[in-house]
């Protein structure tokens, strides 16, 4: 019997091991609901790259060589980490946000050991499955390729691959939040938000992350939404005294009161439908006060399922497409009745194409909104409209004969919407900046205007402007870049469609290829602009963030004419105006955003140690 | 002691080499021979469990999983344990029990997942504990010294001690707790008895079970799953002594 016990006792003794399972992993769960938890440690490497291989990525795609030519090769490669962290929603409520934590690697000197970290804030996104931190999901609208590309390869590309560690939420409300809906734009809850996922991240980053540590230098950046949250987080960490090395706030909408007054008056931009309806929907999720039924608000044709439509299953394109949203019209092109109104916006709009492109039928508010927002906007006036084109020649600002202060924002607003996007503003409380600060945006703008925004808030921060233009020492804390080198009154944007017209005529003239035609585009519009370029190699270099403008658009330029020409376009002012569509809608994002982060990069360079 | 008893027995009649050859191709002929021994019901089994692994994996699904990612297991070699009890002249119960191997996963895809390698790795092991039962139709009488039996039966396997290591925590993300279920399924067996002396057998088999089990990954949180169907198919050499 001595062999059958012997099997038994090895069955029992696997039985015993089959017990203990999987054992330990070295991992652990922080089951802690305090805002700033890091919820898994250590958390997920999600991807790792080498600085070649990330280069060679880039390079094998046009969209990538264009990126590497502005952000320069590849110094260090990159570890991904997708983490998750417990934060607050609008309403002061517990909940759970995720972000990426972007760790540079590699031997070469600045890619390891003590590094600064760079806190990202992204823009607006309409997918709840944005995802910073899965860089190998090319579907994720974070980092897509499609509809001129996504800020997850620009920022590594930028920054983490040039040795900033960098820490970007996704923000609450998107990917695996606990939150049912994003906080779009209440300053507050966004601030909180960022802080908490710089606190979590921190966390991370000691329990070791690719042998990387934090230098304690912070910079923080973004672009559009992410700008407003900058500028957000930025004011909130000074008030809470946390130390900030430096911040570059890129085309944000910091005055919210005043983009919504100039909205409503007949400037409306050409992202306003989608943004309209995502700080509505937020506002009334937190605040409850902006209507009763959503046809209170938004047009029959829209109003079914939209408080809950962002973020949500589609991209800006789908939202069009599937006719959730209204393309540009943003109101009814019928006029409201009010006087004042009426009469603004018909001046407006006769004057600008673009915010004429904002009235139609459909359209996606009721006139009943516009008429008491800008009878609110009427009696309680925002002061910094006084200095926005065309406002200040119209009642009631035209009325002000010495304002204490054209960059304040209205004393009083009661309208809910109104007065909710008063709160939010960034004028709305006196503060100063403490460290240096660059504002850069493109004053063409068609998304984020840029004399509402970055204009306004740089009177708001008059007293801390430098005099001196980019690019020198700064002689005051904030540096106010324009990178938009247009001097026409009718913008950069027609500037090149007439350029890409007439260079199109001619090249259909002489039978050029596609490849020459679009090569000829791209010579007109550098031509054009030829200040902002170095010509000495075998094509011409940027030399400023202008020139990097510059030669995105005219890549988009260029990109349109080869399409719509293998399309069947030959009309050259048919072209022309194809073109004037595709930089407009190319302008804000991504062509200013690579611009300004250019920029950034440079305005950082000497804090940071990290090369320009 | 008993089992000593029948050493001490075997021992007394010793048989020369000359006349075991011919014993051995008299049976090899008729594949039957005189019935020399008394019948034992018991018979424990030691030998060698060789198991050829022919994976079929879903590509691993989740979160942060790159398309196309694969895993195979290496083939491996155990010490086969098993215990037969003769239930009449033509069946037999067999309760199979091979010291548990361990053994390593391969990645299986692209050569590289960003920059970390990928196809061919090992990167991590997993033992598991699979005992079959199988009741077997043995051909030719109780007189016959070669007998051919096929079986039919169940397989149960538990995984433990699963482990990903270094190079699996790599391409994973980090430290990574895997989990597989238990798989209950058919087994069958082909397998050929020779009884050269009373109380030892030898037996050669061809064995084959439906080994599949869902597998999950939890890293930092971050599930990730596939099913693999492990369709092992175990050559046995064993020899047996029956009580």
């Amino acid at each position: 019997m001595r062999i059958v016990k012997t099997v038994f006792l090895t069955a029992l003794a696997a039985l015993a091991l089959a017990a203990c399972g999987g054992g330990s992993t070295g991992a652990s769960t922080n089951g802690s609901a305090q805002p700033g938890t890091l919820i898994y440690s250590p958390p997920l490497r999600s991807a790792s790259v080498n600085a070649t291989d990330f280069g060679a990525s880039l390079g094998a795609t046009a969209a990538g060589q264009q990126l590497l030519a502005v952000a320069g090769q590849p110094k260090c490669g990159i570890d991904f980490y997708y983490y998750q962290y417990q934060t607050v929603g609008g309403k002061n409520e517990q909940a759970t946000a995720s972000g990426v934590i972007m760790v540079p690697t590699g031997s070469t000197a600045g890619c390891s050991g003590a590094l600064p970290i760079l806190l990202y804030t992204h823009g607006t996104m309409t997918t709840r499955s944005y995802n910073l931190g899965n860089p190998s999901d090319t579907t994720n609208e974070a980092w897509t390729t499609a509809d001129g590309g996504s800020e997850g390869p620009i920022i590594s590309a930028m920054f983490a691959a040039q040795g900033y560690i960098v820490v970007a939420s996704n923000y609450a409300g998107y990917d695996s939040s606990t939150l049912p809906y994003h906080p779009y734009l209440i300053g507050d809850q966004q601030a909180k938000d960022v802080i908490n996922s710089l606190t979590a991240a921190r966390t991370a980053l000691k329990g070791g992350l690719s042998g990387a540590s934090d230098n304690g230098k912070l910079f923080i950046t973004g672009h559009s939404e992410g700008g407003y949250v900058t500028m957000a987080t930025y004011r909130a960490m000074l008030a809470a005294k946390m130390p900030v090395t430096a911040v570059a706030p890129t085309s944000g909408a910091f005055d919210l009161e005043a983009f919504g007054d100039a909205s409503v008056l007949g400037e409306v931009t050409l992202a306003s439908p989608i943004n309209f309806t995502f700080v509505i929907g937020a506002y009334q999720t937190v605040y409850g006060d902006i209507y009763a039924s959503p046809t209170d608000v938004f047009s029959a044709t829209y109003a079914t399922g939209i408080g809950s439509l962002l973020p949500g299953a589609y991209t800006g394109s789908q939202l069009i497409g599937t006719g959730k949203v209204p393309q540009t019209a943003l109101f009814s092109s019928t006029p409201t009745g009010l006087a004042p109104l009426d009469t603004l916006t018909a001046g407006i709009t006769a004057a600008s194409p673009l915010a004429a492109l904002g009235f139609g039928n459909p359209y996606l508010i009721n006139n009943s909104v516009r008429i008491a927002y800008a009878a609110d906007a009427f009696a309680n006036p925002d002061h910094g409209l006084h200095a926005v084109p065309p406002f200040g020649g119209f009642a009631p600002w035209s009325s002000f004969v010495s304002p204490p202060d054209f960059s304040v924002a209205a004393a009083t607003p009661s309208y809910p919407l109104r007065a909710h996007l008063h709160q939010n503003d960034l004028r709305a409380t006196a503060w100063a900046p403490a460290t240096p600060v660059l504002m850069c945006a493109g004053h063409d703008d068609p998304e984020v205007p840029y004399a509402p925004d970055t204009g306004l808030f740089s009177q708001f921060w008059a007293p801390y402007l430098s005099t001196v233009p980019f690019g020198g020492v700064p002689n005051n804390l904030v540096t106010v870049l324009d990178v938009d080198p247009d001097t026409t009154a009718s913008g950069i944007q027609q500037t090149i469609a007439t350029l890409a017209a007439t260079a199109f005529a001619t090249a259909l003239a002489t039978h050029a290829s596609p490849t020459q035609m679009a090569a000829d585009v791209q010579a007109a519009v550098i031509g054009n602009f030829a200040t902002h370029f170095n010509f000495t190699g075998p094509t011409p270099v940027p030399i400023d963030p202008q020139g990097l403008l510059v030669a995105a658009l005219a890549g988009v330029a260029a990109q349109v004419v080869v399409t719509e020409y293998a399309a069947g376009v030959t009309s050259p002012a048919t072209m022309g105006q194809e073109v004037l569509l595709g930089t407009s809608e190319f302008y804000h994002f991504p062509s200013t955003q690579v611009a300004c982060d250019a920029a950034v990069r440079g305005f950082f360079a000497p804090l940071s140690g990290v090369a320009p | 002691m008993k089992t000593n008893n029948r050493f001490a027995q075997l021992r007394s009649v010793p048989m020369p080499l000359f006349q075991k050859t011919m014993a051995f191709g008299a049976c090899l002929a008729a594949l039957a021979c005189t019935p020399a021994f008394a019948q034992n019901n018991n018979t424990v089994f030691v030998g060698l469990y060789s198991v050829y692994y022919h994976v079929n994996a879903d590509d691993v699904s989740g979160p942060f999983t790159p398309p196309g990612l694969n895993a195979d297991v290496n083939n491996v070699e155990t010490l086969y344990l098993a215990y037969v009890r003769r239930l009449s002249t033509h069946f037999q119960a067999e309760l199979t029990a091979g010291v548990p191997p361990q053994t390593d996963t391969i990645a299986r895809g692209p050569a590289f997942v960003g920059s970390v390698p990928y196809n061919g790795q090992t990167i991590g092991h997993v033992s598991w504990f699979a005992p079959t039962a199988l009741l077997h139709y043995v051909f030719f009488d109780d007189s016959a010294r070669w007998r051919p039996y096929v079986g039919v039966g169940v397989n149960f396997t538990h995984f433990f001690d699963r482990e990903i290591n270094a190079a699996g925590q790599a391409v994973f993300g980090g430290p990574t707790r895997i989990s597989l279920t238990n798989s209950v399924g058919p087994a069958v067996s082909l397998g050929l008895r020779y009884e050269p002396q009373e109380h030892w057998k030898v037996i050669a088999s061809v064995n084959a079970a439906r080994v599949k089990s869902d597998l999950t990954a939890d890293t930092a949180g971050i599930t990730r799953r596939t099913t693999v169907d492990f369709r092992p198919i175990a050559i046995v050499f064993a020899m047996g002594y029956s009580f």
